[in-house]
């Protein structure tokens, strides 16, 4: 195995723990974290069963942003596009983590395509408004910028190896179950396949310190996932 | 901490021009206070701060609005107990201009 | 009558344009040195004061899940932008929810934040100082903690959160807004907002069983500190001092009295508002909600109603049972507390009293949902109860009443523009702008619908509206409670068949 290969295989166990630990770090910190009152935006559901149920359409279709206006309608066509889309991409790559590869993720093969290549106009509407919208451009930071222009790179690198910088998948397979299986080998040798798995790297390394955060938070805010019962049960925190 | 100044005194007043000690009071203030508002303080209006001051040496806190109009109704008949002659007196209204010249603090709360 | 410019009545809400800036000038009174001891916070600002705005955050970063959550996971996607009733009618930015909490971010970056340690302004991290404070003190109390944002936000981030710690930060290190510290010093000295002791309140009764009488010819009570009542009622003390606020309470003593049942205020628990809660001071909030239950236990009632009041309805809602709770010497068969139209709509519906809705017929009615009902708590026992029943109560009170344009009610009500502490003179031109989008709505059911009645069931709702609408060129006696509309229907004197 060449230095970079050593180098990548190491970036790529940083990287993973990253990403775990400090999820789990922050999921840990906001499970810790007491609410001292009850505050669930209402109306709101009187059982923890009900609270699911105002979840799911929150976390699968983005619910109150369709609240919104035309702005937010925008807004949802490119969000919610484009988080079906990287879900449909993950699964396909899937196949890259898998041997034998299991049929369901098969059945993805075709569909993650279409998701690739759908992907990166989603994203452009969710950068084009940031700067048509007088209101968003006010908002928007660099952060917000850099995180939608690192996915746009990492989707359109993975187009670029799809269709012009063509690897050899076999070695990049034998690439990341040697990552998994702790036995790593040698990288592919493709420059645009070490772009694109770089980036994925920057990505998770800088995941839990960032806004993207709200990957957990949606499913655990206390104004959507706390009970309206504060008659009936009484809502009791260590401090207060 | 804002002041005003009469016959050659100084008294504490807060940001609205609120006495900040209602016992320092005395009736040149109110006419003063008014003189600074283009006011000209006619009998009724002495009637209204000379109740207020009543009122509130007796409880601690000026009287609720229609206290205050029926009080004037009984003084000066039925057309003139209402809060819109209160209005026309102290067109900044009644707990702005009127508890202002006689010295008191402004009501609190949601009101 | 005003030095700026009062918004047009077009029955359209538009969003402006950013205009960086365009309320920076409007900020609340300071309270002073002596205040601020008396309510247990530092005298002044001191020269190590960032040390302890630092540690204030800290400790609210540990104790609020909502404040560090949210402060992580707002993706500044803008679907709040457009949703401030100030923003709505100021287009200064700062009143964008995202951007307002964006004052509060940039500090949290700063200090609590590995990527904003190590990258600092590329990281949008704000380094504490004197103009930034300004800034706090300017735009946090210029939120009304209405919730609205909450409801858009795909992650239900409430900006009433931020705006309260913020405050609470301001608070610990000196600087307080004299309007609602005052009130919180009087609710905790004498016993409520006012500042009106027992023998004034007695008197003020008295008027009101004199005017009652004088205007039905029956002999309606107003009981005070009567031990042993069935039912204790809390209420805003602006009940006992304002209009129109009074005729609710003229309508409260009137159902009570046709109901046969024994009830009492109390002179210790003369409040049911609690100001604790919009400075975001738990022990405030936990001190001036014991006086009410204190009073429940005193007085050994069975029952606690609370009056028509917004937050105060929201603390005894929803934070009641956690402050000072339980309640178990209360009678479990009934909600405690209770809303006082929850009562009222289901004596109604049992027949236990009558309303004759031809008493409103000069009325057309509109009702305008309270954002502390609307969002934060729930009347009855259905959730939504919060719209339906203050709805059905005036139904069953008047023969004419109209709903205004659906995005501007319920959940997605406007606030008046004068809530969350910031009901004060010194802040009159945000609160004027800021009941623009509720102004709007109403115009359109008045042209449609000649609406000349304005029902509520908020004190600083009455309060607000009753000082805004002469800007807007409506007359203010079109405010009113749903209690007043219930007091002019009511039938008293002999029951049949009850």
């Amino acid at each position: 195995m060449n230095g970079l290969s050593s180098v990548f295989n190491l970036l790529a166990y940083i990287a993973a723990a990253v990403f775990v630990l400090g999820f789990l770090n922050k999921v840990v910190l906001y499970f810790k974290t007491p609410s001292p009152l009850k505050i669930p935006t209402t109306p709101a559901p009187k059982t923890s069963m009900g609270v699911v149920v105002r979840l799911i359409p929150e976390v699968l279709f983005f619910r109150s942003l369709l609240k919104g206006g035309i702005t937010e309608k925008i807004l949802w066509l490119g969000g919610w596009v484009f988080h079906v889309c990287f879900l449909l991409i993950v699964l396909r790559h899937l196949r890259f983590f898998t041997y034998p590869v299991p049929e369901c993720i098969m059945f993805f093969q075709q569909i993650g395509i279409w998701a690739g290549l759908v992907f990166p106009l989603a994203l452009l509407i969710l950068i084009v408004r940031r700067f048509l919208n007088d209101r968003l451009a006010t908002i928007t930071l660099f952060a917000d910028y850099f995180v939608l222009g690192l996915i746009i790179a990492i989707g359109s690198t993975g187009l670029l190896l799809k269709y012009f910088a063509r690897t050899n998948l076999v070695d990049v397979k034998a690439f990341i179950l040697g990552l998994l299986t702790l036995s790593p080998v040698q990288l592919p040798d493709s420059p645009m396949f070490l772009i694109h798995f770089s980036l994925v790297l920057i990505l998770l390394v800088y995941f839990p310190f960032s806004k993207l955060m709200h990957a957990w938070g949606i499913l655990i805010s206390p104004t959507r996932a706390q009970v309206d019962n504060p008659r009936e049960v009484r809502h009791v925190t260590p401090w207060a | 901490m804002p002041t005003m100044e009469f016959e050659g005194k100084t008294y504490e007043v807060d940001e609205e021009g609120y006495l900040m000690d209602w016992s320092l009071w005395n009736e040149g203030i109110a006419a003063e206070m008014a003189k600074q508002d283009n006011l000209e303080l006619s009998d009724a209006h002495w009637e209204v701060i000379r109740f207020l001051r009543d009122y509130f040496e007796k409880y601690q806190i000026a009287p609720m609005i229609k206290i205050l109009t029926k009080e004037l109704a009984k003084k000066y008949g039925k057309e003139k107990g209402n809060t819109k002659y209160l209005y026309e007196l102290y067109p900044a209204g009644p707990a702005k201009q009127a508890c202002r010249y006689a010295g008191l603090p402004k009501p609190t709360g949601c009101v | 009558m005003a030095d700026f410019k009062v918004p047009e009545l077009t029955g359209e809400i538009i969003t402006p344009k950013v205009t960086l800036g365009a309320t920076s000038g409007i900020k609340p009174f300071p309270a002073n040195a002596e205040l601020m001891g008396k309510v247990g916070f530092p005298a002044e600002k001191s020269a190590d004061w960032k040390v302890k705005f630092l540690a204030k955050m800290g400790d609210i970063l540990k104790k609020y899940k909502s404040v560090r959550v949210f402060l992580d996971i707002c993706v500044r996607c803008g679907a709040c932008t457009d949703k401030c009733h100030y923003y709505l009618s100021t287009g200064d930015p700062r009143n964008m929810p995202v951007y307002r909490q964006e004052l509060m971010r940039s500090v949290y970056r700063k200090y609590f934040t590995t990527s904003g340690k190590l990258f600092g302004g590329l990281a949008a991290a704000r380094e504490l100082s004197d103009e930034l404070l300004e800034e706090w003190i300017t735009y946090f109390y210029q939120c009304s903690e209405c919730r609205r944002c909450s409801v858009f936000c795909p992650y239900g981030i409430d900006t009433a959160e931020i705006t309260m710690a913020a405050r609470e930060i301001l608070d610990s290190i000196g600087i307080g807004s004299k309007y609602n510290l005052a009130i919180i010093n009087k609710a905790e000295t004498i016993g409520n907002n006012l500042g009106m002791p027992g023998p004034a309140l007695r008197n003020t009764l008295d008027f009101v069983e004199e005017e009652i009488q004088e205007k039905t010819g029956v002999d309606v009570k107003l009981p005070l500190d009567v031990e042993g009542a069935d039912i204790l009622l809390v209420t805003p003390s602006a009940d006992f001092f304002a209009e129109p606020h009074i005729f609710s309470l003229e309508g409260y003593a009137k159902v009570f009295h046709q109901a046969g049942v024994s009830w009492t205020l109390s002179s210790h628990a003369s409040e049911g508002g609690n100001f604790g809660m919009f400075i975001g001071n738990y022990n405030h909030m936990k001190t001036i909600n014991k006086r009410i239950w204190d009073a429940a236990r005193d007085l050994k009632v069975k029952r606690v109603i609370a009056g028509e009041c917004g937050h105060a309805w929201r603390v005894l809602y929803s934070f009641s049972n956690t402050l000072n709770g339980p309640f178990d010497f209360l009678d479990p068969n009934y909600n405690v507390p209770q809303h006082i139209c929850d009562y009222t709509l289901d004596l109604v519906k049992k027949g236990a009293i009558k309303l004759d809705k031809t008493a409103n017929d000069d009325f057309s009615v509109t009702f305008h949902d309270s954002c502390n009902v609307a969002r934060a708590s729930r009347i009855g026992n259905e959730p939504g109860g919060q719209f339906t029943i203050p709805r059905e109560l005036i139904n069953a009170a008047c023969n004419k009443f109209v709903d205004m344009a659906e995005e501007t009610i319920g959940e997605r009500t406007f606030c008046c523009g004068g809530g969350g502490g910031v009901l004060t003179d010194e802040l009159i031109e945000v609160r004027v702008k800021g009941a623009m989008p509720r102004m709007q709505a109403l115009k359109r059911v008045k042209d449609s619908n000649g609406v000349n009645f304005f029902a509520l069931i908020c004190a600083i709702c009455k309060a607000q509206f009753t000082k805004i609408f002469p800007y807007y060129g409506i007359e203010m006696e079109e405010v009113g409670g749903i209690h007043q509309l219930v007091g002019n229907a009511i039938v008293l004197g002999a029951k049949e068949g009850v």
